[in-house]
């Protein structure tokens, strides 16, 4: 498969990424992307239509716990490297538009 | 006068119970010696001493009392800057955490201040351990002790560079795709990557979930053996982490009856790879030497091989883009710039990201994104994990003939700083022969062939999944040999 790879792409990935770019990391950032995803088709030379796919890093299944109350002790911890505090809560940009 | 190049984790444990010196002394003597030479090597990012002089007193009070003490006690270390130490800076050398500070203890560093342990500073590292060089860090440049033209390897490099140069006794450091067993090659070190799961990774900054583990640096295999016997076992709060059926004395003092059973594989793919002529004769003389020592070897086949780093550079990405995910520029501290200039959230994240992250974990997070996103996901991430079920039976069916595989930790040695940064790929390839062991979740040692060359060269003994007595004991016999 060819690198689909373009500009348009990579500024949507970026904006996915919540990343802004400079101009000049974008033109490095598609020069490396086309390298890196050139390489990475070497993997199209294998035939994994029969392979089950491996998940995680172990054979390990979901391990569950029971449920009990624990005592949070960390509640409140790193507040105070925050700028900007209101009654508890951390202050931070609007998140949705305010339709008055 | 205490000399610090001869002290081993093991004897500074006897030396601290025969009262030859106090664990304060010692812990002097190691500031004094990083404020001399730390300016050359550049190993660290922080430094603790009052802490340190602290915990370094409590051990002294235990020995005065006439306590037993742990063999760890008093014993001066260093920490990778994504560990997190309660109080301390854990910048990842991210500038996105330069003004964070660790809010409580990682499960290894909980363990490792139980049994009294010394913690020096926190040491460089490439960007969120993303680079096999070091060079990826924010704030510093690291060179190999052994040459300061060098590299020390990464991306665990101020780690590896701070025990080569005795500015610590031991060291922790993270793995995810050589980044312990690299840098200890290149700096002529001991480097344990333990079994996926046999090390909890609480309080680690996570880089890709799938691959990371914890493990420990040391100037032998034994000091190796005792830091691994500490930090490991079941965490509830890493669900990873498994109480695997280790025997502690097998770990430390193993027997020659058992290291004499193990039967050692050759991949014959590793060895066809280009490397440089120097540590193919470093590998053959270590290959010679185990063989004097009657240990069985057997030439074996990985046939998939060729296909790891692919494989890695699709599921590494993915999992780097969702873990880095919660770097908002709000949660873990502040940078210079004040909230009120952005117009909302989103512009919010993406200027604050943007400044906060450096070439390389841009480069993942973008690469991340792609191969997760829709209509490419089932190209590249789910191919991805079906060649990784092939890596891991590769290794299923060698581990039928052999106990132990053999291979070289790097192509080179310790290249020049500078020279890889602009082409990734080729920073990649440097990698090529430690990536598949964090793909399949194996332990592995990288330890130096003790070939006399310019600059050091490591080996790498990869053992079964939780049988790191294999792979130690091995290591231990191998060192006494000379």
């Amino acid at each position: 498969m060819a690198s689909p790879i373009n500009k348009k792409e990579l500024l949507h990935l970026a904006k996915l990424a919540r990343l802004n770019l400079t101009e000049k990391e974008e033109s490095k950032l598609l020069d490396d992307l086309r390298e890196i995803l050139g390489y990475i088709e070497k993997l199209n030379e294998l035939d994994t239509s029969e392979v089950t796919p491996m998940n995680g890093g172990s054979d390990l299944q979901n391990i569950f716990r029971d449920d009990n109350n624990q005592k949070d002790t960390l509640r409140g911890q790193g507040r105070e490297s925050f700028p900007e505090t209101k009654d508890d809560s951390l202050s931070v940009p609007e998140v949705l538009k305010r339709h008055d | 006068m205490i000399n610090l190049r001869e002290l081993t984790i093991k004897n500074l444990h006897d030396h601290l119970v025969k009262k030859s010196f106090t664990a304060l002394e010692i812990t002097q003597a190691y500031f004094s010696h990083i404020k001399d030479s730390d300016k050359n090597i550049g190993a660290f990012l922080s430094l603790h001493e009052e802490q340190a002089l602290q915990s370094a007193e409590k051990t002294d009070l235990r020995i005065a009392a006439g306590e037993n003490i742990h063999t760890l006690s008093g014993t001066p270390l260093a920490i990778k800057d994504n560990l997190l130490v309660k109080n301390l800076p854990a910048t990842a050398a991210s500038r996105i955490l330069e003004k964070y500070t660790a809010s409580y203890d990682a499960t290894v560093i909980k363990k490792l201040r139980e049994a009294g342990s010394v913690f020096l500073g926190k040491t460089n590292l490439d960007e969120f351990a993303m680079g096999s060089s070091t060079e990826n860090s924010a704030f510093k440049l690291t060179r190999n002790p052994h040459d300061t033209k060098k590299v020390p390897g990464g991306s665990s490099g101020g780690s590896a560079a701070a025990v080569a140069s005795h500015m610590a006794l031991g060291a922790l450091g993270t793995d995810t795709g050589g980044s312990i067993r690299q840098p200890a090659g290149f700096c002529g070190i001991t480097g344990l990557k333990p079994t996926y799961g046999a090390v909890s990774r609480f309080g680690a900054i996570a880089m890709a979930s799938s691959l990371d583990q914890i493990g420990p640096f040391g100037k032998t295999v034994e000091d190796v053996a005792i830091l691994f016997n500490t930090i490991r076992g079941e965490d509830p709060y890493d669900a990873t982490s498994t109480n695997a059926n280790y025997n502690e004395q097998k770990i430390i003092n193993p027997k020659l009856e058992d290291v004499r059973k193990l039967r050692i594989g050759l991949p014959k793919e590793y060895f066809t790879h280009q490397m440089d002529p120097e540590v193919t004769t470093a590998i053959e003389s270590t290959i010679d030497k185990l063989k004097n020592f009657k240990i069985e070897f057997k030439e074996i086949s990985l046939p998939h091989t060729e296909y790891a780093l692919a494989t890695y550079y699709i599921i590494m990405p993915a999992e780097v883009s969702s873990n880095l995910a919660r770097f908002d520029g709000i949660r873990y501290a502040r940078r210079e710039k004040a909230l009120a200039g952005a117009k909302n959230l989103e512009d919010f994240y993406r200027e604050e990201r943007g400044q906060g992250f450096g070439a390389e974990a841009k480069r993942r997070i973008i690469l991340g994104t792609f191969v997760l996103s829709s209509g490419y996901y089932d190209a590249y991430y789910a191919k991805a994990q079906k060649v990784r079920t092939l890596l891991k039976k590769d290794f299923d069916e060698a581990f039928k003939e052999v106990d132990v595989i053999l291979t070289p930790v790097s192509p080179t040695t310790a290249f020049n700083i500078g020279e890889k940064t602009s082409d990734p790929l080729e920073m990649y390839l440097s990698d090529i022969f430690t990536i598949t062991v964090n793909l399949v979740g194996l332990p592995a040692l990288s330890l130096p062939t003790g070939y006399n060359a310019k600059l050091p060269i490591g080996f790498q003994l990869i053992g079964k999944h939780f049988r790191e007595e294999d792979i130690l004991g091995l290591g231990q016999y191998y060192e006494k040999l000379g």
